[in-house]
């Protein structure tokens, strides 16, 4: 079977949906480390100060292209079974077993998918594109020291809005179920199904990735709203 | 006990296919779910009506050939039960039970609760045996097999192929079979010479047949009248990476 071929079955497509996942957890891992100096009260030295060197980093940027990247090949082939997996069941039950068979949340993968994408997109517009290309305020921090730009101004400021709040909330919540499926998926998608690490698997998934870090990303904002 | 039953009738492929109501009186707890339907055909044929079709065989649990979707529920509430060891007792006196066929575009309704799955032997044509001559049964121990190893493909081996995984997904995915009949050659050194191309041409057919993929919710198992474990699809996948990274073909 050719590569092209083995990728085009529907494991094939499963694995290069689970490897672009385990890539966007490590990329989680990483965000939440660093946005938790959001936190310190430091007048955004130490956030303010890694922005610009994860902004300016040239591997970081290409790493951060190449998420980019990952993020719409993993939304994109998802969406491909999602869609084959609804023409395998043309006629619906009038009755479905519900959650007598299956976690509800399992069965929403594409849902909780679709609300972390569209979350995404927020993100990216909010922050990412304002930091790239827009005017943003500087402020240096040390005397004659280069003056850097001060994201977290900006981010305190859209965080004083709650509809804000809210949204990036909403977008934790997603971020949480489709973790706490996915990463545990993932493994029995690659085979990694064994009696002595299924425990260890399932929690870490359920609460490191599913629970402690989407609570993580999700105390920013609310801390702002009742702090500034 | 006195029942309602919603059934799922069609006259043939090309027919759209509605719900029919019966009410169906002194059903003894004891009986089938089965011998209730046969009961009620004895009646709709007396009516000079057409009696429901469905599949049914051995009527003990290991054929795999009835197949209906009770309530929601493939071969009906019970764990590790067909239809045909399910029993009235798992219902109340009053109660409506609705009946449907499997549904998946995999498996074509043929009448009735009847569906064909061919697909499922067209799976197995594709891989799922050895080639060469076993001759006849050879002393116990010719062969050295793990008892762990001969015990896993043993339970993979008591999948009869009814169809209850592809019915319970909501992807309608073969997965669970497929990883069964897989798993049970895989396990054994009289499987081991055409591993690859059993994993390859299994799952090729598989998906040239329509059936899903799977998202390891988990329905497939919790369905299973045989309890084939959800490890025999991580074997599965073990088995279609290692032949597709491997096999130079």
């Amino acid at each position: 079977m050719k590569w092209s071929q083995f990728f085009n079955t529907s494991i094939g497509k499963k694995l290069l949906v689970g490897a672009t996942g385990f890539f966007l957890c490590s990329f989680v891992l990483v965000h939440l480390a660093g946005n938790i100096q959001l936190l310190y009260k430091d007048g955004g030295k130490a956030f303010n100060t890694y922005a610009a060197f994860m902004g300016h980093n040239s591997l970081i940027q290409f790493i951060a292209w190449g998420l980019k990247i990952v993020i719409v090949l993993h939304a994109l082939i998802a969406l491909q079974l999602t869609f084959s997996n609804r023409r395998a069941r043309p006629v619906k039950y009038a009755i479905s077993a519900g959650n007598q068979t299956s976690s509800w949340y399992s069965r929403q993968m594409a849902v909780m998918g679709s609300i972390l994408l569209v979350f995404i997109v927020i993100h990216l517009a909010d922050f990412w594109a304002k930091f790239h290309y827009a005017e943003l305020p500087t402020i240096s921090y040390e005397a004659n020291g280069e003056p850097i730009k001060d994201l977290y101004s900006i981010v305190w400021q859209v965080f004083e809005n709650p509809v804000w709040v809210i949204i990036y909330v909403i977008g934790m919540i997603g971020l949480s179920f489709h973790l706490i499926h996915g990463f545990k998926s993932a493994f029995q998608t690659f085979g990694l199904n064994h009696v002595k690490y299924n425990g260890l698997i399932s929690f870490v998934g359920v609460w490191l990735f599913g629970i402690l870090i989407p609570i993580g990303f999700a105390i920013i904002p609310v801390y702002i709203l009742f702090n500034h | 006990m006195n029942l309602t039953l919603k059934v799922w009738r069609q006259k043939n492929k090309n027919d759209q296919g509605r719900f029919e109501t019966y009410q169906v009186q002194d059903i003894s707890s004891e009986m089938s779910f089965l011998e209730m339907f046969d009961v009620l055909n004895e009646r709709l044929i007396n009516e000079g009506k057409e009696p429901i079709a469905f599949d049914h065989d051995c009527r003990e649990g290991i054929c795999g050939m009835c197949s209906m979707h009770i309530n929601g529920r493939a071969h009906g509430p019970w764990a590790g039960t067909t239809t045909c060891q399910l029993h009235m007792r798992a219902f109340k006196d009053g109660d409506t039970i609705t009946v449907e066929p499997w549904r998946a575009s995999a498996f074509p309704v043929l009448k009735d609760l009847t569906v064909d799955r061919g697909a499922f032997d067209r799976i197995i044509e594709a891989g799922g045996y050895i080639s060469v001559n076993t001759g006849n049964a050879v002393d116990a121990n010719a062969i050295p097999i793990p008892k762990d190893k001969a015990d896993a493909a043993f339970a993979a081996a008591a999948c009869i192929g009814c169809g209850a995984c592809v019915a319970a997904c909501k992807n309608s995915s073969a997965m669970l079979f497929v990883s069964a009949k897989v798993s049970q050659l895989a396990l054994l050194p009289q499987g081991d010479p055409e591993r690859s191309t059993r994993a390859l041409n299994m799952v090729a057919q598989m998906d040239k047949e329509g059936f899903g993929s799977c998202t390891n919710t988990g329905a497939c198992e919790a369905e299973c009248p045989k309890e084939i474990s959800l490890t025999n699809i991580a074997r599965l996948n073990r088995e279609f990476i290692r032949s597709g990274f491997t096999y130079e073909k």
